[in-house]
């Protein structure tokens, strides 16, 4: 019982986590943001509105299987981002976001769908070489007939580009994802990837140390 | 020849007259803080680009320099343009009024002179 309960737990974690992690999770003002996360236990897409310059809302939606594939969850919520603090230099910005949804989750094995709340917070530091993020994000699930969840989740993420580009030109980058949810997984993952950003387009791709396969995109509109 | 003086002043004071009226097409250069990603860069862009009176926009990274261009005819407001910077996340240091277009500017700035 135990072990599905941590299985749970882990899926839900995983599934509410991996949103919004890989870059800065708002636009500009009147932008619609499209993500989409990929990789064989979860696949994941997300997109918000920004209705003023600091201010988003969106909807996102998951499925998700552990590790064993004996668990798959779907999941749905409503989420609502705010850039809290901006800092610019010559050769630099800096971020911090709040993070947050509301939504229902449901599952193979849970016998009724459970409410998800999942405050949060993500602080970056970006130059034209350097990349830094991390991502820190209480999830809490309520429903009837399954254990409660209640857990925190921790990701960092840090790289380099490998050259400088024009405005209008393709930028490589080299970014490192280390993640850990406390309390239930028992190994740090760690997902070295290529990521290609050009305008409107993000891309990422990557294998992590589980040899799970990765993708991800953000596209503005 | 009196009358060859006269025709001429008046050619003169017509050709300035007429190239008064016509109001030239300018271009706003701006020193922004914080522009280093394209991806969210291209907010600064977008919204340049959405004003009506703006005729060519373009994003020197390398530069740290945003360069506007107004269409003929039409003047650019610098009051509007910073706020629509800010809005997209950045800070704005320095306008400058220069003389090239935004394709003569670009073309500078891509062979390394600013």
């Amino acid at each position: 019982m135990a072990y599905f309960k941590q299985k749970q737990a882990l899926a839900l974690a995983s599934l509410v986590l991996t949103s919004q992690a890989f870059a800065g999770p708002l636009g500009f003002k009147g932008s619609v943001m499209a993500m989409g996360d990929f990789s064989p236990n979860w696949q994941e897409t997300f997109a918000n509105y920004a209705f003023t310059p600091v201010d988003a809302v969106g909807i996102e939606g998951v499925r998700m299987r552990s590790d064993d594939k004996t668990i798959t969850r779907q999941a749905g919520q409503i989420t609502y981002t705010r850039r809290l603090a901006r800092w610019n230099t010559p050769d630099s910005q800096a971020n911090v976001f709040l993070l947050s949804g509301i939504g229902s989750v449901t599952g193979n094995n849970l016998s009724s769908s459970q409410t998800l709340f999942t405050p949060g917070i993500q602080a970056d530091y970006e130059t034209t070489r350097v990349y830094a993020s991390t991502v820190l994000r209480a999830y809490r699930g309520y429903g009837a007939g399954s254990a409660n969840i209640k857990h925190d989740y921790a990701s960092v993420r840090a790289g380099f580009s490998f050259y400088h580009t024009d405005y209008e030109e393709t930028q490589p980058w080299l970014i490192v994802e280390a993640r850990r949810m406390k309390g239930l997984s028992q190994s740090t993952e760690i997902t070295p990837m290529l990521r290609l950003i050009n305008k409107r387009y993000f891309l990422e791709a990557g294998l992590s140390t589980e040899k799970q396969a990765r993708f991800n995109f953000m596209y503005i509109f | 020849m009196t009358f060859s003086n006269t025709l001429n002043k008046t050619i003169i004071a017509s050709a300035v007259l007429l190239s008064s009226l016509v109001a030239h097409a300018e271009t706003t250069k701006i020193t922004v803080n914080g522009m280093v990603c394209a991806f969210c860069a291209q907010g600064i862009e977008t919204a340049l680009t959405a004003m009506p009176e703006t005729k060519a926009v373009y994003v020197d990274l390398a530069g740290k320099v945003v360069a506007v261009e107004s269409k003929d005819g039409m003047k650019l407001n610098a009051v509007k343009i910073k706020q629509e910077i800010e809005d997209a996340g950045y800070d704005t240091v320095k306008f400058e009024t220069i003389t090239q277009t935004v394709a003569q500017f670009k073309a500078t700035a891509k062979k390394g002179g600013k």
